[in-house]
């Protein structure tokens, strides 16, 4: 199979098609199947159909993490439909969020494979600012909660500096994205909960924790595992195909 | 293996050609009073606007000769989880809008069991058969040809404003196509994995990272196969000479017969009627009956 250079429209259509089919199929299943991963709070379960999002974007492009990102949003909106979870019933907190997950994770993709070590560093120093703006924005919520998040966000820009210091920019690219899409995912539809006032600013930040985390890893696993493999497979055929 | 069966329960996506009036109607007429029927049942907040909904719905499953029972199988997989949703709302319901008045029936510790919660359940339960019973009628009588069709038309205008919409009913008819597909697949991933010692008989119980790591072995090759699926469909969608939409014409021609329209009027109508009467009032008088029965109920029990 020879390697193909040229994106069409075509293969677009199709891969959004067809990651749209999972979405809409771990979306069916619901908590029954892969679609979520069991967590030890109230919400119970985190997410993983963001991942075919981030990866049509990765693979496809911004468009078409566009259309699974409206894909995912209303698969959730019609789950909160059926099981009465007034949460995300709300279109603004289940589908305009997730519209950004493809974009992010593409922007993440496709930049971070061109950004020198230097780029990288600023823009590591800018998120470090950011953070910094946002503990201290936690410290007037809960102490507790603003210590915690101090540790993790440093722990993950310091993972960010990491990647962006090791020479092959691909494997750190797909990390990135996935760990980008998970959180656009997780913030966005967090800060629209609190901003419609869904949920108070403190619960939010404590299931942006505890969902998020679990999130971020296993999308980066599974992003790194998919594309990894199929850029592979690409080039040559081995192995079992289940 | 009964654990392996569950995807077989997805009624969605099949289509049954009975050839009823529901199945001949136009699908752009099909769509948007699906779309109207499904937005009133989600904001349906009382008891007789969701009874209502619900003999409407079977008075249109009956229209279009489909079997009942076929549609609401796609709910037992479905069924311990909305169980587990029922009682969190029933004992753990606080109303939010803060307009209506919820008179406790029993509280017991932190748990409070209002009207407000009992009425959650009822809403939801019902709420849950009419979208099944809605989306299977939808599915049942409609072949996803149809349906791309009439999305397509529907969107059309858009396009003169740049929007794909040719292409954007494509993926979802490519979406639609590929749901049942992927579903086996994932059967038989799971089968393949449990053949190699996996072990998937944790499914219920709180095994956190044991589930987890469950999934990631199901989810990879998932997601190659339908990769790869996308690969074949569109080489063969190019040797195919698929060029895109523009300019493309179509051998259907959706032409609307005037009984599409009474039915969509009707529909409309209805959907509307049920969407802004204020149904507080009977609701009301029910409500309290059916209350005073429970507590006449519980008391006897109680004692």
């Amino acid at each position: 199979m020879e390697n193909r250079g040229t994106r069409t429209v075509v293969r677009k259509i199709v891969i959004a098609g067809v990651l749209g089919a999972i979405i809409a199929l771990l979306g069916y299943l619901g908590t029954a199947g892969p679609g979520y991963i069991p967590v030890p709070t109230p919400a119970q379960h985190a997410t993983t159909l963001h991942v075919p999002v981030i990866i049509g974007a990765i693979l496809e492009g911004p468009i078409v993490g566009l259309v699974l990102g409206l894909l995912f949003g209303l698969s959730s909106w019609f789950q909160a439909g059926l099981l009465g979870v007034v949460m995300f019933q709300d279109p603004l907190v289940a589908i305009l969020p997730r519209l950004f997950i493809g974009l992010t994770a593409w922007a993440a993709y496709a930049g971070f494979r061109k950004t020198g070590k230097y780029a990288a560093m600023a823009l590591a120093g800018c998120l470090l600012v950011l953070c910094g703006a946002f503990v201290y924005w936690v410290l007037a919520v809960n102490v507790l909660l603003a210590v915690v998040f101090a540790i993790v966000l440093l722990a993950l820009v310091a993972g960010f500096v990491f990647l962006a210091l090791r020479e092959n920019r691909e494997l750190q690219a797909l990390i990135l994205s996935g760990a980008v899409g998970t959180l656009t995912n997780t913030i966005l539809v967090l800060t629209m909960l609190v901003l419609r006032g869904y949920l108070p600013a403190e619960a939010a930040l404590v299931a942006g924790l505890t969902n998020g985390i679990p999130e971020t890893i296993v999308a980066c696993i599974i992003v790194v595992a998919v594309v990894g493999a199929w850029k592979g497979i690409e080039t040559r055929r081995a192995g079992s195909t289940v | 293996m009964s654990e392996f069966s569950a995807f077989r329960h997805i009624t969605i996506g099949q289509y049954l050609p009975v050839g009823s009036f529901v199945h001949g109607l136009d699908p752009r007429a099909k769509i948007v009073m699906f779309t109207l029927l499904v937005a009133t049942v989600a904001f349906a907040n009382s008891y007789t606007a969701s009874v209502l909904l619900l003999l409407a719905l079977l008075g249109i499953v009956y229209l279009a000769h489909t079997p009942l029972r076929y549609a609401l199988q796609g709910l037992r997989p479905a069924l311990p989880w909305i169980t587990f949703f029922a009682v969190l709302q029933l004992l753990f319901y606080r109303d939010q809008y803060g307009s209506e008045v919820c008179s406790v029936i029993w509280r017991g510790g932190f748990v409070t069991v209002t009207t407000c919660s009992l009425r959650q359940i009822g809403l939801m339960a019902l709420r849950l058969l009419e979208f099944m019973i809605l989306i299977s009628l939808f599915t049942l009588t409609s072949t996803t040809t149809q349906l791309t069709h009439g999305l397509e038309r529907l969107l059309h205008p858009l396009e003169r404003f740049s929007f794909p919409a040719h292409e954007l009913s494509l993926v979802f008819a490519i979406a639609l196509r590929f749901a049942p597909t992927l579903a086996g697949e994932l059967e038989r991933i799971m089968k393949a994995q449990a053949s190699r010692g996996a072990d998937f008989g944790e499914q219920g119980r709180l095994r956190f990272i044991q589930r987890t790591r469950n999934m990631l072995p199901l989810m990879v090759p998932l997601f190659l196969s339908a990769l790869r699926r996308a690969e074949d469909l569109t080489l063969a969608m190019e040797a195919r000479g698929y060029t895109g939409g523009r300019g493309r014409t179509s051998f259907i021609q959706l032409r609307p017969v005037p009984s599409d329209y009474l039915a969509l009027a009707l529909v409309t109508i209805f959907c509307a009627a049920v969407a802004l009467y204020n149904f507080r009032a009977i609701d009301g008088l029910v409500a309290t009956a059916v209350g005073g029965y429970i507590k006449d109920v519980a008391s006897l029990i109680v004692r």
